[in-house]
Parts: C-alpha cells; sequence; structure tokens
C-alpha cells in the first residue's frame, strides 16, 4: 500500500515537470512547480509511513515553509515582471538586465 | 478498505493535477489546484500523518491559494487571456518523454522492495512529531524560520519596487 503512495508521488513529480516545460503562463508554471513539491511530500509521508517513524514528516515540513515562501517570491516577480514590461508569457522574458 | 481509499484518494490527485496543468485560464487552474491540494491533504490522513493533513489545509488551501487568486485578480484580465496556453513543439516532444519516463520510474518502484523494518507509527501523532521536532531536527526548524523571514524581507522589497515605479 505504501508503495502505491509512493508511486503516485513520483507520478504527481513528472506531472509537475510536464506542466513547467509545456505551459506559456507563468502563474500556471508556479501552480506545476506546487504540485512537484506536493508529490515529493506525499513519497515523504508514504516513506514515514512505512518506516514507522515520523522523521520523514519533519522534513515535509520543512518543504510546506519553502513553497510557502517561493510563493511569495515567485508571486512578487510575477507582478514586477507585468509591471515594469507588461507581459507575462515565459519565452518573452529573455533579457537578464536592460 | 485501505486499497478503496488509495483509489478514491489518487484517481482524484491525478485527475486534478492534470487539470490543473491542462485547463486553459488561471482561474480555472486554481480551481484544479485546490482539489489537488484537498486530495494531498486526505491521502495525508490516510497515511496517519495527521498534523501534516492539517497544516496542507491551513497553509495550502488557505493561504497559498488566496494569495495566487489575489495575484490573479490584480493583473488585467484581456493582458492574460493572451498568454494562456501550451506550446505546441514542446508538447509534442515532451509527451514520449513524459510516458517513456513515468513508465521506467514506476515499473522499477513497483518491482523494487522496500525496507522491512516495519514499526507501528506512534499513535499520537502531534505528540511524536513535535517531540522530534523540537529535539532532533531543531537545526532545519531555524532554518525554516530564517527561510521565512527572507521571504519575507524579499517580498517587501518587491513591493516597494513596485510601487516606486
Amino acid at each position: 500500500m505504501d508503495k502505491y503512495y509512493m508511486m503516485l508521488g513520483l507520478f504527481l513529480v513528472f506531472v509537475g515537470i510536464f506542466g513547467i516545460i509545456i505551459r506559456k503562463n507563468l502563474i500556471t508554471i508556479l501552480v506545476a512547480t506546487e504540485i512537484m513539491l506536493n508529490g515529493v511530500n506525499v513519497s515523504l509521508v508514504a516513506a514515514s509511513h512505512f518506516l514507522g517513524k515520523v522523521d520523514a514528516q519533519v522534513m515535509s515540513i520543512v518543504i510546506l515553509t519553502v513553497a510557502a515562501s517561493e510563493v511569495a517570491i515567485g508571486l512578487g516577480l510575477v507582478v514586477s515582471i507585468f509591471r515594469l514590461k507588461g507581459y507575462e508569457a515565459s519565452e518573452e522574458i529573455a533579457e537578464l538586465r536592460d | 478498505m485501505e486499497l478503496l481509499a488509495f483509489v478514491v484518494i489518487g484517481s482524484v490527485a491525478i485527475v486534478s493535477a492534470l487539470g490543473a496543468i491542462l485547463v486553459k485560464s488561471p482561474i480555472h487552474v486554481m480551481v484544479w489546484f485546490l482539489g489537488f491540494i484537498l486530495s494531498i491533504a486526505a491521502s495525508f490522513f490516510a497515511l496517519k500523518a495527521d498534523l501534516l493533513a492539517g497544516l496542507q489545509l491551513v497553509i495550502y488551501a488557505v493561504a497559498i491559494v488566496v494569495f495566487y487568486v489575489l495575484v490573479i485578480t490584480t493583473i488585467p484580465w484581456e493582458k492574460i487571456k493572451m498568454f494562456e496556453g501550451f506550446y505546441k513543439k514542446e508538447l509534442i516532444f515532451a509527451l514520449p518523454a513524459f510516458f517513456l519516463t513515468i513508465g521506467t520510474v514506476l515499473y522499477l518502484v513497483f518491482n523494487a522492495k522496500l525496507s522491512n523494518m516495519r514499526q507501528m507509527l506512534p499513535k499520537d501523532n502531534v505528540s511524536a512529531l513535535g517531540t522530534v521536532l523540537f529535539t532532533k531536527y531543531i537545526v532545519p526548524f531555524e532554518l525554516a524560520s530564517f527561510i521565512l523571514l527572507i521571504a519575507m524581507i524579499g517580498a517587501i522589497i518587491f513591493g516597494k519596487e513596485k510601487a516606486n515605479g
């Protein structure tokens, strides 16, 4: 049973990578990274279940923190890129500085 | 019973994750993402990680989703409409690689033997997790608070720049 949850987590990680590759919209790309982080969380909690220890859940709490700060920084970047340039498709953000 | 729970949770999670990356409009993406978050919280309950399930509900389903929706509403709608959709070429080339990698990895995990040191999880998840968190893993815990502080400072700096320009 734990194996199935681990497979679910891996599948979600690959779905997130797929979403990052194919989507144009920056906000949707951020959502895809959230899906990847959640997949890792599911794998960690499944590992903690079959090992019978709560250590892996501590790592998932750290991942939750990283996800929260990633959303804050990422959405701030999206909004400031949008205000500065007026676009938000990922292919058009090609120059580092101007 | 456990298998039934997994089938329900897993199918909801997979369908809503695929919906979140394949639906066009950003608001619809957020609705699919909300369903995804709820199914992940349900899977944490099924794996007896009660505290993490609660945190998932409070942090993701309340804070992060609301933050996304706020940002989507600040961006003018007609500008968003120009950039929704997919990269067609990347979609065509990524699809076989996606299925190949997923097939390989899931095959490997399915045939793997998990470790046999099976113990039962402690009955009271919250107290066990709190004990481990504040004794053995105190340094990662403090580092997490430091990451949050840095993120807060960064978000304030981005916001200021936006107000000036």
